[in-house]
């Protein structure tokens, strides 16, 4: 849940009003998004090419992050899993947004039965632990599913759908009584176009800072998947399956681990960052939690 | 009266709640379009395999009557048999249930300690170095996954510096100083994932409260800091922190399926994961619907605490 305090908003032109941790959270996320582009067109080795090195030799200027049991470059596969991360994280909560932004706006500006009906589904969704809901939404799709690109982002979107949809209806409700949509409803406008052109614009600053939370988590939930085995199916090195499969290797090259490790957490440090000084900028003020 | 009346409407609700999540958790599970034995076992399955699993599930019957079914054994405490063991569920999930309230216990109380001292730190040397490093630790510890924060110390305590066991593997036969050493390394994870989410909650509605008229009066009187803090500031900085304590029990309860699998800590958890793996539908079904009551049964508690905490919320 998040609690949104509203307060006077800053300037949002110059870079150098800017707030600190957005800048921090700017440049590590560009880093990351360079380093992805170029892991999708060039690896020091193949990220499957086994052999590129004596398996379990440690890390050397050849391979910094050592090498895998199969004797696979890790940071070859470190490289190539960036983009694998970022898309998927941004495809998930992009969905996610869209979907949970929609319902909780419309049941917040239409309220009645309707949201009653929506706000208790909602409740019951998020009684679920995120992450038992999504491994039960895995399971139930199958193993022909399993492993899917597309399986993952449609579970993170319906995992994060009714967080996100209890934010918007909170924010469509104040907006409610403002007097510019009263205004919208004398003229006859429908209930659709009262919630996309009215509420929708005066509510996106709640929501895109809900949208920059959201999307900070979603690297971890991906990769939690991923370390649990019912992520993204291997070779694929998406850096949370990467992680459990060197565990076995902490012991002889903990590079192995930790260097992909390394990456999850600056990502997410940068998505913090950047979403902690967005809501500065937007007068918003967010509270992390699950 | 209001208070009486206000309470029975939480409990009713949250009855409402898990009502409405045994429907989802049995849509989801068995009442998708497609053939349920097929999607279990997948399309390589012999014939024999999908007949047996059909008549385990009962999937001759109709969802409606299957689903009835379950919640009324549900209701009386009937979780049914493990399609991977045929053990009936409420003997499996005990001795699991009971590890996994020890080590959430143990990470609890530490807990409380991890989030209070560094907050009542930072609270009282507000804007000063020692402020700001915590702030920054807090940070980073709030962008590391839990299960990268597990293989860190599992790495550091066990590997680098061997003083505590990789697993904690406990039994019935384990002694209690054993059960303890063991559970240091996951219990210590929970804490801190949960501590980090508190700190920043506690630390500001620690400051709100310093800054106050009645702690002001407080100091003025001539009481001693100390007891300024522990009698006054304190008690009334933790309202805000309960919410986030109630969100926290729900995150332990998510957090343990990574912790106890990273440590192979015998728990709910595992059993979770386990019924997950072997596709074991209705132990799957029992401890999901056994998490969300937890957690449904947490938050009503939070809520009810704060009621009675803050006089204001009774007139509500």
């Amino acid at each position: 849940m998040t609690a949104i305090v509203s307060r006077p908003a800053r300037s949002l032109h110059g870079w150098h009003t800017t707030p600190g941790p957005f800048k921090a959270g700017a440049v590590i996320l560009g880093v990351h998004l360079l380093f992805a582009i170029v892991g999708v067109f060039w690896t020091p080795y193949g990220y499957a090419e086994m052999g590129a090195g004596l398996p379990l030799s440690g890390t050397s200027w050849q391979h910094p992050m050592g090498l895998d049991q199969i004797g696979r470059d890790v940071f070859s596969r470190f490289m190539y899993g960036a983009h694998i991360v970022l898309l998927l994280s941004f495809a998930g909560t992009v969905l996610g947004m869209v979907t949970g932004a929609a319902i909780g706006l419309i049941s917040g500006y239409v309220g009645g039965w309707l949201d009653d009906i929506l706000q208790r589904v909602v409740e019951a969704m998020i009684s679920i632990p995120f992450l038992a809901l999504a491994l039960v939404m895995i399971i139930a799709a199958g193993p022909a599913l399993a492993g899917q690109p597309a399986l993952i982002i449609v579970v993170v979107a319906i995992v994060y759908a009714p967080r996100i949809t209890r934010i918007a209806r909170a924010a469509a409700m104040e907006v409610a009584t403002r007097e510019y949509v009263a205004a919208a409803e004398l003229r006859g406008e429908g209930t659709l176009s009262v919630v996309f052109r009215e509420i929708l614009p005066n509510t996106a600053n709640v929501l895109l800072v809900e949208f920059s939370l959201r999307l900070s988590y979603a690297p971890i939930l991906i990769g939690a998947l991923g370390f649990l085995g019912f992520g993204i199916r291997p070779p694929t090195p998406e850096w949370g399956l990467m992680i459990s499969e060197n565990r076995n290797l902490l012991i002889a090259s903990p590079m192995t681990v930790f260097g992909p490790g390394l990456g999850l957490a600056s990502l997410v440090i940068g998505f913090n960052l950047f979403t902690d000084g967005l809501s500065r900028m937007l007068g918003q003020r967010p509270v992390m939690g699950a | 009266m209001s208070i009486l009346r206000l309470l029975a409407s939480r409990i009713l609700l949250s009855a409402l709640t898990l009502l409405i999540v045994s429907v989802l958790i049995f849509l989801i599970l068995e009442a998708l379009p497609g053939d349920i034995a097929t999607r279990i076992l997948g399309r390589d399955a012999t014939a024999k395999a999908l007949e047996v699993l059909r008549s385990q599930l009962h999937l001759d019957q109709p969802p409606l009557t299957r689903y009835f079914h379950w919640l009324g054994n549900l209701l009386h405490g009937d979780f049914g048999a493990s399609l991977a063991t045929g053990r009936p569920i409420a003997d499996v999930l005990g001795p699991r249930i009971v590890n996994t309230l020890l080590l959430s216990l143990f990470a609890f109380a530490l807990y409380l300690v991890l989030a209070l001292v560094p907050a009542i730190i930072q609270a009282t040397n507000r804007g000063k170095a020692v402020d700001n490093v915590i702030s920054v630790i807090t940070l980073v510890l709030l962008s590391l996954p839990d299960f990268l924060l597990a293989t860190i110390l599992l790495f550091l305590f066990a590997v680098a510096i061997p003083i505590l066991p990789a697993l904690a593997t406990v039994s019935e036969n384990s002694t209690w100083p054993e059960m303890l050493r063991a559970m240091i390394l996951p219990a210590t994870t929970l804490a801190i994932m949960m501590a980090v989410y508190a700190i920043r909650v506690l630390r500001d509605s620690l400051i709100e409260v310093l800054r106050s008229d009645y702690v002001r009066l407080a100091e003025l009187k001539g009481l001693r800091p100390a007891a300024v803090l522990w009698r006054h500031a304190l008690p009334n900085a933790l309202v805000p922190a309960l919410n986030v304590t109630a969100l926290n029990l729900g995150f332990l309860i998510g957090g343990v399926v990574i912790v106890e699998r990273v440590f192979s800590y015998p728990g709910f958890g595992t059993l979770l994961i386990d019924a997950l793996q072997l596709r074991d539908i209705p132990l799957i079904k029992a401890t999901v619907m056994i998490s969300a009551a937890v957690y449904v049964a947490a938050n009503l508690v939070a809520d009810i605490c704060a009621v009675l905490l803050q006089p204001r919320l009774r007139t509500r």
